[in-house]
C-alpha cells in the first residue's frame, strides 16, 4: 500500500508530535478552566475594580490573534529576563488565551443561577469563596460546560499554532515530514484522523461531565 | 432578643420600610401581617442582613447587622425559610441540609448527616434523604428547607411567606411542622396570609402598611372584637383576605 509506504518510517516522529499536542492540550485546558473560573468569579463581583480588571484581561485577550499573543510572548518574555521554554510559553499562552473565553460561558452560566438559592447561602453563614465554589459555581457549570466543550475544543485546534515557534508537536513534526518526503497530501491525512479523534474524546469528555452535573435535573 | 429601631429601608425613591420598631424576645411568635408591599419581607431580610438599612439600626442578640462581624453573628443565631423555599438544586435533601452544619459550624459529617437525618425523619421525609429537589413536591421541599434552618440549631427561625407558594394540602403538612415547633418553644418571626394560623400559634401579631407597623399587639387583643382606627383597618384587611 503506497500510503502506508509513505507514512511508516516517520509514523514515529508523528506520534512523538502527538504526544507533545496532547500534553500541551491537557495542560492548557486545565489551566484554562481554572484561570477562566477565577476570572469569571471576579467578573461577577461586587467590586468594580476587581471586575474592572477581570474585563480587561478577557477584552484583550478575546481581540487580539492568538499568533499575535503567541510572539508576543515568544519574544516579549526574554526582554523582560524570563527565559522558559517554547513549549512552556505554548502552553502558557493557550491558558491565558483559553481562559478568556471559558470566562465568557462560565459568567454566563452565573447569571443563570437564582439568587434566592445565594441568599439561602448567605444566610446560613457561609463565605463569600464558600458560597462561590459550592453553590454559585457548580449551578454555573451546569449549563456553561457545553459551550465550554466548542472553547476547549477550539483551544485543542488553537495548538497547531505552537509549530510557529519551534515546538514540533502534531502540526510542526508534520510540516517536518512532509517537507523531507515531498507527501503533504499522506501526511496531512494522518493529522486530520489525529485531531479529529483527539477533539472527539474531548466531546465526549464534554458529555460526560455535562450528564454528571445535570443528573440531579433529570428526577419527575 | 431581636430589637428594631428606627428602621428605614429605601429602594430609589420609594420608602418601603418608615421607623419601624420591632422587638422580638426569647420564646415569642411574632406574625407580621400585612398587604402584598406592605414591607414584610422586606423587614425579614433586613433582619438576615440579605438587605441593607437606609436608616435605623437592627440587633440581634446585641449584634448590630449592619456591622459585618455583628451580621456574621446575627446570621449564626438566625435561620431563614423562603417562600420559594430555595433549595441547593445540585444537591440532595441530606446534602442541602448538611452543607452549613459541616462548612460554618464545623460539625464532623457523620454527626451532621446523623443530625439531618433525624431532622427528615422529623418532617416525615427520612426516605427522601437522597432526592434531589427536582424531585420533590413543594410541600416536601420546603419542609426540607425548613430542615437546613432547623440544622443550624437557630434561636431565633425566621419564615417569609412559606406557604405562599403551596396548595393547600401542603400548606397543611408544613403548619403541623411549625405548630410543633412553635409548642417546643422556638422563637419565630413569620411572615404569612395565614390569619386563621397566626391567630392559633402567635403571641403577638403586627400589622404593616406602606412601611409604617400600625399595630402589635398580643393576638388575644388583636382578634378582640372592640378596637380603635387601626383595628378597624386590620380588619378591612383581613375579610380582603378572606375572600381571597
Amino acid at each position: 500500500m503506497r500510503f502506508w509506504r509513505v507514512i511508516e518510517p516517520h509514523i514515529g516522529f508523528l506520534l512523538q508530535g502527538f504526544a507533545l499536542t496532547v500534553a500541551a492540550c491537557l495542560i492548557a485546558i486545565a489551566g484554562a478552566v481554572l484561570l477562566g473560573a477565577l476570572t469569571a468569579s471576579m467578573r461577577s463581583s461586587g467590586n468594580r475594580w476587581v471586575r474592572g480588571a477581570a474585563n480587561a484581561y478577557g477584552d484583550v485577550f478575546r481581540n487580539v490573534p492568538f499568533l499575535v499573543q503567541l510572539f508576543f510572548f515568544f519574544y516579549g518574555l526574554p526582554e523582560l529576563g524570563i527565559y522558559i521554554g517554547a513549549f512552556e510559553t505554548g502552553v502558557i499562552a493557550m491558558s491565558i488565551a483559553g481562559g478568556a473565553f471559558v470566562s465568557d460561558v462560565i459568567l454566563s452560566g452565573i447569571m443563570t443561577v437564582d439568587t434566592g438559592v445565594i441568599d439561602a447561602a448567605k444566610v446560613s453563614g457561609l463565605s463569600r469563596v464558600k458560597i462561590f465554589t459550592r453553590i454559585v459555581l457548580p449551578i454555573a457549570l451546569r449549563v456553561s460546560v457545553r459551550p465550554m466543550g466548542s472553547v476547549l475544543i477550539n483551544l485543542v485546534l488553537t495548538s497547531s499554532i505552537l509549530s510557529t515557534i519551534t515546538v514540533n508537536e502534531l502540526t510542526g513534526a508534520a510540516k517536518i515530514v512532509a517537507a523531507t518526503t515531498f507527501k503533504p497530501f499522506e501526511v496531512y491525512a494522518v493529522l486530520l484522523v489525529l485531531y479529529a479523534s483527539l477533539t472527539t474524546l474531548l466531546s465526549f469528555a464534554i458529555s460526560a461531565v455535562h450528564r454528571r452535573l445535570n443528573r440531579f435535573m433529570t428526577g419527575g | 432578643m431581636i430589637v428594631a429601631e428606627n428602621v428605614e429601608k429605601r429602594f430609589g425613591d420609594a420608602l418601603v420600610l418608615k421607623r419601624v420598631n420591632l422587638r422580638v424576645e426569647p420564646g415569642e411568635v411574632v406574625t407580621i401581617l400585612g398587604a402584598s408591599g406592605s414591607g414584610k419581607s422586606t423587614l425579614i431580610r433586613c433582619i438576615n442582613g440579605l438587605e441593607t438599612l437606609s436608616g435605623g439600626k437592627i440587633t440581634v442578640d446585641g449584634h448590630d447587622v449592619s456591622t459585618k462581624a455583628g451580621l456574621v453573628a446575627a446570621r449564626r443565631a438566625s435561620a431563614t425559610v423562603f417562600q420559594l423555599f430555595n433549595l441547593y438544586p445540585h444537591m440532595t435533601a441530606l446534602r442541602n441540609i448538611t452543607l452549613a452544619p459541616i462548612e460554618v459550624l464545623k460539625l464532623p459529617k457523620a454527626e451532621a448527616e446523623a443530625r439531618a437525618r433525624a431532622l427528615l425523619d422529623k418532617v416525615g421525609l427520612g426516605a427522601h434523604a437522597d432526592a434531589y429537589p427536582q424531585q420533590l413536591s413543594g410541600g416536601q421541599r420546603q419542609r426540607v428547607g425548613i430542615c437546613r434552618a432547623l440544622a443550624m440549631q437557630p434561636r431565633y427561625l425566621l419564615l417569609d411567606e412559606v406557604t405562599s407558594a403551596l396548595d393547600p394540602e401542603m400548606t397543611g403538612d408544613v403548619l403541623r411542622i411549625l405548630a410543633e415547633l412553635a409548642a417546643d418553644g422556638t422563637t419565630m418571626v413569620f411572615v404569612t396570609h395565614e390569619i386563621e394560623f397566626a391567630r392559633h400559634i402567635s403571641s403577638r401579631i403586627v400589622f404593616l402598611e406602606q412601611g409604617e407597623l400600625i399595630v402589635d399587639l398580643p393576638t388575644a387583643q388583636f382578634f378582640a372584637e372592640d378596637g380603635g382606627l387601626a383595628v378597624r383597618r386590620i380588619r378591612q384587611f383581613l375579610s380582603k383576605m378572606k375572600k381571597d
